[in-house]
């Protein structure tokens, strides 16, 4: 036997569970990148530019400050970690500077004055986002939507929805609530570089999960604790998840709360800690000025972690008070207790809150600019809600009333269900409702007597009313199975239609009335049976007279619509330019093609 | 299936060994026995140099206090009592004997009396202390005041590596089982229980069948540190021994498999105790092996015996968990010495501590409740009652927390540092207080 010369000694334990500084921090890296790469595909390369540069700043903040203080440099990654988080952490159109400025702060100032790695009090990112947001607001608060022509483009919203930003009427062909919440999901939608897209936020929290380098206390007991305040708060369960799934929430609790620093050192604790986070930040997004609250909920919980680690501390095995007995283990029975509440409540009250709303119509957004209809919802019955504005002119007093009426139009049976008047004449010159309740569409479209009485105010009124009971019956019957499809120029939507059994398209477009130097916005239903045109409603032209000669169009092939050369209209030239405007419709309403 | 709270989860490694018989280790040329192999005070030798002793013949006697005899485990020569360095690194007293090799041996006179005491006796001749690490006098633990009602047999071994336990549960059944009806005798205690962590189902299954009366086995699901006293307590009967209280004030006794089976031994047989059955092992040893080692055998020997590499990084005496580094073959073998370990580069962890990130793993791991992490900052700043408030006092230095460590930090030295000064401080304040006093 060859001599064993080459042994050294160590202090025990001879063996470790193999974790390291640097691998923790690499897997964070990971963990970051699927919410990069959503970042840079919806806002653009200058997003990443962006977090590059925060990275770039912290990195060498770090190793600059200990240039100074003559310390040896730290490579453990973990600047690079601050860095990519609060680079995510910034609106995609920043200016360069603000990443430089952030970056610095987190390093510099968070970090390496208390001390460096571990010793910081406060989570260094979300301190740089509140820094930046207390000295840079309108910056930082001006986010854009995800840009046209990205992976996505269906929705088009500017604003983050805490701001008060619309979502899509639809998303990814799923409509109404569920396609919002897809959206959400997605992160097709405004917001900061890497915190919209929950689908990357989760790939990358259930990484660290899974490597075990976060406790899945955080992120658990902080969504859960947001959920059951964002129930009670808005008092409901939409919106719950709606708040669940918007701003920083997901991205700060699977990462910026998890920051091992500045979080509790036990797990218990730790449930203490995310459930002060979850509920501030559900406060300050309710009751604060700030539309987002994470970053500051963070930042509040970090500076009672200290007094959390001092004084609330794990039971020691066989631990006994001055008479000997067993001391209780009272917080960490608190603490789960309060877990199973929190789930319990939020078990029990989602589906009541959910049930009651399931009921209520909900908003559907409009294709278009419609004529008379300012709103519109519907229930899980496919009774469409609308409220509708318009006028009329009372012959009488020579003064144009303004009208506005509630219309519900019952798309199972095809008739208007009910009609309540919100503004009209008080002179009794009122619309007669009975004309319209209880009618199908044809019937409504047939009535040709709207006089009431020899009033010519009533019957102005009536006549009104028509217009917009008819413009509500064809919104609903466009709205009940609309594609979401875009089309080219004029197309907005194509739907099936069951009143008039086929493809119907919403078609909007405009023509120059010459007559009065004026753009005429207009709007069109055209419905298509194979390849010929047999419908055609306007819901928008001119009301002067200058309306588009709709016999020229219907029955008609898409050869024969483009064999018309004569489209004057009694040498009307306005006319003649609505004609030529539907012509250019129609035409691309027979090109998109029948049902499909 | 039983367990404790928190706890890590090494890699076992105990196939290198697990299946190797137990067979007859190397015949040291020459033994150092060491005087003090046990907690307390060195034994007093009886011998002088130049003294021809047998195999089991007494060589040092109990002194007074909490003490061990020690026998001669070979026959030949004593050379002298001499100073030899320990695994401390400190010198202290052994006796040299040479080795004749004529292996003449000596029984203690057999044992008519199986009363509790006549046991008791027997095992203080016998020189008998715990075979798991701690080398408590077994005389002195069995022979508790308190009310005993279970003993504890500890089979866990939930150290890696280490298999020598297991295979003398599954070879030497019976005697061993025989040895625990002894101790229970010798203690009081009306049934046994012995723990025997899931990882050698196989040792469980045989102990079941065999086991008898008032003796029953509980597995435990594997975890370390299964075998520290208060844990395995808990584990195997759901008790809990008050902090500063001793497994007795729970009507616990705990003893080691090995220390069972030299009970067994002194009574029945008449074999005083001077070897046990240790693990080789590592991947830097060339033939991992279960062996009988006499007390006084140098590491080298161990090592030319089992073929330790070339290439080995480190040699531990005990598990990689709580073993030492061993820094010279010279150092011999004592009663209480479980295992040496020939571990190569790949199996030993090379700490370069760096600055604490504060993840709290270390919190999380530790299987006594306390806050490694805040402990050590309490040493830093020299905050004592701040060091004593996360428990500093209560640590049993089983490395969980160093272990998950991954800024390396060496948590369980400054944990016991802390510990060490704090009860120095005590001592320290008592001394001072007994002076007012008068
Ligand atoms: S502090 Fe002591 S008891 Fe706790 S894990 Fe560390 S060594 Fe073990
Ligand atoms: S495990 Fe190490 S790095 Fe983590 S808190 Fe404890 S001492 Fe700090």
């Amino acid at each position: 036997m060859s001599e064993i010369a080459n042994y050294r000694s160590a202090p025990s334990p001879h063996r470790s569970d193999g974790a390291s500084v640097r691998r923790i921090m690499l897997d964070v890296l990971i963990a970051l990148l699927p919410c990069l790469v959503c970042g840079v595909a919806y806002f653009g390369l200058y997003a990443l530019l962006l977090v590059f540069l925060c990275m770039a700043a912290c990195f060498a903040g770090e190793q600059l400050y200990n240039l100074v203080r003559k310390k040896p440099f730290t490579f453990d990654l973990s600047a690079l970690v601050t860095g990519m988080i609060l680079g995510l952490n910034l609106p995609p159109r920043a200016p360069w500077y603000i990443p430089l400025i952030g970056g610095v702060f987190a390093i510099v100032v968070v970090k390496m004055f208390f001390g460096g790695l571990g010793k910081n009090f406060a989570n260094p990112a979300a301190a740089a986002r509140v820094f930046l947001l207390l000295a840079y607001g309108s910056v930082m608060a001006s986010y854009i939507g995800a840009q046209p022509g990205d992976l996505l483009a269906d929705g088009e919203t500017g604003a983050t929805w805490l701001s008060g930003g619309a979502l899509a009427g639809s998303f990814l062909g799923v409509r109404g609530y569920w396609g919002e919440i897809l959206q959400l999901f997605l992160g097709n939608i405004g917001g900061s570089i890497g915190e919209t897209c929950k689908l990357a936020v989760f790939a990358g929290g259930v990484y660290l999960l899974a490597r075990k380098v976060i406790d899945w206390r955080i992120p658990l007991v902080c969504c859960l604790t947001a959920a059951v305040f964002a129930l009670f708060f808005y008092g409901s369960a939409r919106d719950m998840l709606r708040h669940l799934l918007s701003g920083g929430l997901l991205f700060g609790s699977f990462f910026m709360a998890t920051d091992y620093a500045t979080s509790p050192k036990w797990k218990i604790n730790r449930i203490l800690y995310a459930f002060g986070i979850g509920a501030l930040t559900m406060i300050i997004r309710r009751f604060g000025i700030y539309p987002e609250g994470m970053s500051l909920a963070i930042l509040f919980m970090n500076l009672l972690v200290p007094v959390m680690d001092r004084f609330i501390l794990p039971v020691r095995f066989g631990q006994t008070d001055k008479n000997g007995r067993p001391v209780p283990h009272v917080a960490a029975w608190t603490m789960r207790g309060l877990c199973i509440a929190l789930a319990a409540v939020l078990a029990a009250a989602t589906p009541a809150y959910a049930a009651a709303e399931y009921d209520e119509p909900q908003k559907v957004a409009l294709p278009a600019s419609y004529s008379f209809i300012r709103g519109m919802a519907a229930d899980r019955d496919r009774v469409y809600y609308f409220t509708a504005e318009g006028e009329a002119y009372l012959d009488e007093y020579n003064y144009t009333q303004p009208l506005a009426f509630e219309i519900e139009i019952d798309t199972a049976s095809g008739v208007v269900r009910d009609i309540r008047p919100i503004t009209q004449s008080t002179m009794g010159y009122k619309a007669e409702l009975s004309l319209f309740i209880g009618k199908t569409y044809e019937e409504v479209a047939a009535l040709t007597d709207l006089s009431a009485d020899s009033n010519l105010s009533a019957t102005f009124t009536n006549t009104a009313l028509k217009g917009m009971v008819e413009e509500c019956f064809l919104a609903a019957d466009f709205d009940k199975n609309r594609k979401f499809e875009r089309g080219g120029e004029y197309i907005v939507d194509r739907a099936h239609s069951e009143l008039f059994g086929g493809t119907a398209f919403l078609a909007a477009g405009s023509a120059y009335l010459s007559e009065y130097d004026y753009t005429q916005p207009l709007l069109y239903y055209i419905v298509v049976e194979g390849d010929t045109v047999s419908s055609i409603v306007p819901l928008m032209q001119s009301t002067m007279g200058y309306t588009a000669e709709l016999s020229l169009f219907l029955g008609k092939t898409r050869a024969e619509i483009e064999g018309l050369t004569d489209l004057s209209a009694d040498s009307d030239t306005s006319a003649t330019h609505t004609n030529q405007a539907l012509k250019e419709m129609v035409l691309e309403c027979l090109a998109a093609g029948g049902e499909k | 299936m039983g367990t404790f709270a928190n706890g890590v989860h090494p890699h076992g490694s105990k196939a290198l060994s697990a299946g190797c018989p137990i067979e007859r280790g190397p015949e040291p040329k020459a033994v150092y026995v060491p005087l003090l192999q046990h907690i307390g005070r060195p034994a007093v030798p009886v011998v002088q140099a130049g003294e021809r002793v047998l195999c089991g013949q007494l060589i040092a006697e109990a002194a007074e206090g909490l003490s061990a005899n020690v026998y001669s485990p070979v026959s030949g020569t004593v050379k002298g009592v001499l100073g030899h360095i320990t695994l401390s690194g400190k010198k202290r007293e052994h006796i040299l004997i040479e080795n004749d090799f004529t292996e003449e041996e000596m029984f203690l006179p057999p044992l008519a009396d199986r009363s509790r005491e006549g046991i008791l006796a027997r095992i203080a001749e016998a020189g008998i202390v715990g075979m798991g690490g701690a080398a408590f006098p077994t005389a002195v633990k069995l022979g508790t005041d308190k009310k005993v009602d279970i003993l504890l047999v500890n089979g866990a071994e939930c150290e890696p590596y280490i298999t020598c336990d297991y295979r003398v549960m599954i070879e030497y059944t019976q005697a061993f089982l025989a040895g625990v009806r002894l101790c229970m005798t010798a203690c009081g205690a009306e049934r046994a229980v012995i723990g025997v962590e899931d990882n050698k189902k196989d040792a469980a299954a045989l102990l079941a069948r065999a086991a008898g009366e008032n003796v029953s086995v509980r597995v435990l699901k594997t975890k370390y540190p299964q075998g520290a006293e208060k844990q395995l307590i808990y584990a195997c009967t759901k008790r809990t021994v008050p902090e500063g209280k001793l497994p007795a004030d729970a009507g616990v006794v705990v003893v080691n498999v090995q220390t069972a089976l030299a009970v067994q031994r002194a009574v029945e047989e008449n074999i005083p105790c001077y070897e046990r059955v240790m693990t080789v092992s590592g991947k830097a040893a060339g033939r991992p092996a279960n062996l009988w080692v006499k007390t006084g055998t140098p590491y080298r020997d161990l090592a030319v015996f089992c073929e330790g590499k070339e290439d080995c990084g480190r040699i531990v005496s005990g598990g990689p968990m709580m073993g030492e580094s061993v820094f010279s073959l010279k150092i011999c073998t004592g009663k209480g010495t479980s295992s040496l370990l020939f571990l190569d580069k790949d199996e030993c962890e090379n700490r370069n501590a760096s600055a604490c990130i504060g993840c709290g793993r270390c919190v999380q791991a530790c299987p006594m409740g306390l806050s490694p992490v805040f402990i050590e900052q309490a040493l830093l700043g020299e905050r004592w009652e701040e060091a004593e408030a996360y428990g500093a006092l209560q640590c049993i230095a089983c490395g969980c927390c160093s272990y998950v460590c991954p800024a390396s930090r060496f948590l369980v030295q400054s944990v016991k540092l802390a510990k060490k000064k704090l009860q120095e401080r005590r001592a320290a304040a008592n001394v001072r207080g007994g002076k007012k006093d008068v």
